[in-house]
């Protein structure tokens, strides 16, 4: 049994459509973000920098820094 | 603001935790007690019913937690919790679209694509509606169930505390919209609810919208199962003309040719076949069989073939 000519073209216009839809929120979020002028992203990668640890398991000094 | 969004996401990642096999359990409970399944639980769809909500759990979730622990970081070396900045509201509106649209197309491919039919048949074939056939899934239809790899994607680049409140929101809303009890009943009765009624019956899944899928006719102005897709949304049947809301519940459910295959082969299509004749999952039967009542020689109606609804036609029954 084959799909019906009418159901295939139906999907692919709303398959189109869906695309839209799935990238609609992301847009959204990067619109708001030009807007307010927020980089949350940049707050992140400080955050990581900030909280490097000072001894690590590759530390030969294993915790010591004598 | 950040104060509140950390206990949101607190009240989500306990909900998660026990909330969801509690909420199955209550509404289960207070389904039996209420005699809502009236005595249409004979044993073989006890079995079905039994064995498709044990057995995923058993072999698929390993599955699923190898291909998140251990294929992901394979695939995407590098990419873990890469998108740990984003808002956790942007977050849940991203992961709410992405999850569910994407199972609104699962579900939809298998009613309008004939050779995929027949993984989705077994959720279809209960004459009742309840918590008792909510799991009610073939294997392989779980198996590659899409969204899951998505939202296992999403939380593996960072956006876990989102995946976790959508999760636990979907499931509530696709759990009751399920269950036999038609909590939204009041909706359509007081006249004061009904501009509730109608935002909530265009937003989400409702009892009759999605009793509506599970009817056993289709066309007769309640019960529809060419349409009416939508699993935490319905704006998708909305948005794309799959929709119908009557605001009223089908008399009968599941399928009209429906003679109880057995619980392996509706567990295990094509592996299993069923003894039944002429059945859908029958190793000589057709990949759709029309319903009963269409079933004479100039019919050309499929289970499968979908309508076009017109945006007048949506709604028809208190436009």
């Amino acid at each position: 049994m084959k799909i019906e000519q009418a159901t295939k073209e139906r999907i692919i216009r709303n398959v189109a459509l869906s695309l839209f839809i799935y990238l609609l929120p992301i847009a959204l979020m990067f619109l708001t973000f030009t807007i307010t002028g927020q980089r949350p992203w940049e707050k992140k990668t400080q955050k990581a920098a900030n909280t490097k640890p000072l001894t690590n398991k590759t530390n030969l000094n294993n915790g010591s820094n004598d | 603001m950040e104060a509140t969004i950390e206990f949101i996401k607190k009240i989500v990642d306990n909900l998660n935790g026990f909330g969801f096999p509690f909420l199955v359990f209550f509404i289960g409970v207070l389904e039996f007690s209420f005699g809502l399944y009236k005595k249409k639980w004979p044993k073989n769809e006890r079995w079905v019913d039994i064995t498709c909500f044990a057995l995923p759990r058993l072999v698929l979730q390993p599955a699923f937690a190898y291909y998140a622990l251990h294929f992901l970081p394979f695939a995407l070396p590098g990419f873990k919790n890469v998108f740990s900045w984003v808002p956790f509201l942007w977050g849940f509106a991203i992961i709410a679209v992405a999850d569910d649209l994407t199972q609104y197309w699962y579900h939809r491919l298998h009613h309008e694509i004939p050779w995929l039919w027949r993984f989705h048949r077994t959720h279809h074939s209960a004459s009742y509606m309840g918590m008792a056939m909510a799991s009610r899934q073939n294997l392989i239809y779980t198996l590659f169930f899409s969204q899951i790899y998505l939202t296992a994607a999403l939380v593996y680049l960072g956006l876990g505390i989102p995946v976790i409140a959508v999760r636990v929101i979907k499931s509530t809303i696709t759990t009751l919209a399920h269950s036999s009890i038609p909590w939204d009943k009041p909706f359509y009765k007081y006249k004061v609810l009904h501009p509730i009624a109608w935002v909530l019956e265009r937003l989400i899944s409702t009892p009759a919208t999605h009793h509506a899928h599970h009817a056993a006719t289709t066309d007769d102005g309640v019960g529809y199962y060419k349409g009416n897709f939508g699993n935490m949304f319905f704006l998708w049947d909305i948005t794309f003309g799959t929709a119908l809301i009557s605001r009223q519940y089908p008399k009968a459910y599941g399928i009209s040719h429906y003679e109880g295959d057995q619980w392996y082969a509706q567990l295990l299509w094509p592996i299993f076949k069923s003894k039944v004749a002429g059945s859908e999952l029958a190793a000589d039967g057709p990949v759709v069989r029309l319903d009963i009542d269409k079933e004479a020689p100039a019919g050309e109606a499929s289970r499968t073939s979908a309508i076009q609804l017109a945006p007048a036609e949506i709604n028809h029954a208190y436009n």
